[in-house]
């Protein structure tokens, strides 16, 4: 299966800001790929250099099979929701797509039925007609994605397409990105910095910091790969708690403490199999295991870790 | 290109902006005839002068519709954030300029048929009519491209909407500095340097040289060379220069 994109070394700077350095990924067709970073990490500024909107200083990428000197190529196959994108006031819902249509060369007659035929999709079909300024933001960002969809993109780009959504917005909105790939098979790039999202709808994870890419592949691969401290809440009898950390601070990398709750320890771990030492410890030392969880190998946690938010 | 001009045009004119321009601008012509009217008819003014006095007036507000109209264009759609989607388009930005600059000039069409009636209203009787139309929609209309260009080219490299119209509206006004300065001024290689070398005052110059003065179209076509000049160049700076450089942050480099 061939590349839907594929970066290489690509650059993008401003004067002597740096907004995005050698970004090297590639993403599947008809994968949803997330891109996750903090403000300013260069998520934006990486779409628009993808989406052909600015050169790159440096390198090279591939959209759609198209080379990135070819750009007016790239756009005709690509569909792109930006961030906090405008939208004509004064003008329905309609006429906004069917001149979108028109302009990606639809004739009048086609752009019509593109456009009744999207906002329909986008459940939009009975406000059709009703001028934009009249939308709430996630109609106007519903609307936004049936324009990024009019001209049948292989490749789709949503630069935060949630923001300042209410949940159940952001349900709908989600929702549709995944029948963007499912349905239309198209790729999908999702650049948003909610997590849950990330972790909710995308096949694939991209972890953007200060303009570079610090991780990426499967969610759980990322989770793992990141080198956040691992922890574990281990659950014995009350009466047995001074047992069982006398047995735990024998095992190496392992350390115990008593939590506030009754028979509750937590622990914090060198490494993920040390909570099977730590569990086993418990075990060879005759004291009941009431309960055991690991925490920390959750794909926040890895973001927090690479990006030094935490 | 025309269906984004078709778009434009559409946003200017169905979206009220262009049809109140238009009406302000019908009654600005309305008043200006009333008093050239009323002037001739004191004998302050000669019949030819009042058509004179109009034309010149529907060629410089019409012209500065055009200028207003083209210095939104590329700063506006960046501040509304529909640029964006815009440039995301397949459309080549030569027709996204090209486009933008029919439509800015539309306003410029406008003025001049809403001043028709008045010219012919003033100019009956002398036979001035039909030079007077002729001679207006071509000055007109050089001068509206050589302003509606140059507004789309402040458009697109001003950091703001509101610097693009202000900066577009002082340069305006400083070209028509010229016309009035006292007429010792206006005369000598200098003022003659000053008034040919300026689009505005040549060709309004021009415009008065065969209306009020009768003389023949060849006669002063030398006036011309400025106008035609800077309509030229300064529409080929905005569809070659200006579409390369249409983007998002006005000015920056991208």
């Amino acid at each position: 299966m061939s590349a839907a994109i594929e970066a290489h070394g690509v650059e993008k700077r401003y004067g002597s800001l740096v907004a995005v350095e050698d970004l090297d990924f590639s993403a599947e067709a008809g994968e949803i790929l997330g891109v996750l970073g903090p403000n300013g990490a260069g998520k934006t500024t990486a779409i628009r250099v993808l989406t052909t909107i600015c050169a790159p200083t440096r390198g090279s990428f591939e959209v759609a099979g198209v080379p990135h000197t070819q750009s007016a190529e790239i756009r005709a196959r690509i569909g792109v929701l930006p961030e906090s994108a405008g939208y004509p006031e004064r003008q329905t819902g309609e006429e906004y797509l069917r001149y979108h249509a028109r302009l990606y060369g639809q004739s009048r007659a086609g752009a019509r039925a593109v456009a009744r035929s999207l906002l329909e999709e986008v459940r939009l079909g009975e406000r059709s007609g009703s001028l934009i300024s009249t939308y709430s933001r996630g109609m106007r960002q519903r609307l936004g994605i049936a324009r990024a969809l009019v001209n049948e993109p292989r490749v789709v780009f949503l630069d935060e397409p949630t923001l300042g959504l209410d949940p159940a917005g952001q349900r709908q909105v989600l929702g549709m990105v995944r029948r963007i790939a499912d349905e239309r098979g198209a790729t999908v790039l999702l650049s948003t910095h909610l997590l849950a999202e990330v972790e909710e709808t995308c096949s694939r994870v991209l972890i953007l910091n200060r303009g570079r890419v610090v991780a990426q592949g499967t969610v759980s691969e990322v989770s793992r790969r990141a080198a956040a401290p691992r922890s574990g809440r281990i659950c014995v009898a009350p009466d047995s708690v001074d047992a069982a950390l006398s047995a735990l601070a024998a095992v190496e990398g392992v350390a115990a403490s008593v939590d506030g709750r009754r028979g509750l320890l937590v622990v914090t771990l060198a490494r993920t199999e040390s909570m099977n030492d730590a569990v086993g410890a418990i075990v060879h030392a005759g004291i009941p295991l009431l309960s055991s969880e690991l925490e920390g190998a959750r794909l926040s946690d890895a973001f927090l870790a690479m990006t030094g938010e935490a | 290109m025309l269906v984004v001009a078709g778009q434009e045009l559409r946003d200017l004119w169905l979206g009220g902006r262009g049809l109140v321009l238009s009406f302000a601008f019908s009654l600005l012509m309305s008043l200006i005839a009333y008093l050239v009217a009323t002037n001739r008819a004191l004998n302050f003014l000669e019949h030819r002068e009042t058509v004179n006095l109009a034309l010149q007036v529907a060629i410089a507000v019409g012209a500065l519709l055009a200028l207003l109209a083209a210095a939104d264009t590329v700063s506006g759609e960046r501040e509304r954030g529909t640029l964006e989607s815009l440039l995301l388009t397949p459309v080549s930005r030569l027709a996204i300029a090209a486009g933008k600059l029919l439509a800015a000039l539309s306003l410029w069409l406008g003025a001049f048929v809403i001043a028709i009636p008045y010219i012919w209203f003033l100019g009956r009787g002398v036979g001035l009519v039909r030079d007077a139309l002729g001679i207006g929609v071509v000055v007109g209309t050089l001068l509206a491209v050589f302003l509606a260009s140059f507004g789309f080219l402040i458009s697109v490299f001003a950091s703001s909407n509101r610097v693009s119209l202000s900066l577009s509206l002082l340069v305006l006004l400083a070209l028509f500095v010229p016309t009035q300065l006292p007429t010792a001024a206006q005369q000598g290689w200098a003022g003659d340097l000053l008034l040919r070398a300026n689009p505005i005052t040549a060709g309004e110059h021009y415009v008065g040289k065969i209306v009020t003065d009768g003389h023949a179209w060849s006669q002063d076509a030398s006036w011309l060379v400025s106008p035609l000049v800077a309509a030229v160049v300064f529409a080929a700076a905005a569809l070659l220069v200006g579409a390369r450089f249409t983007r998002l942050r006005g000015g920056a480099t991208a």
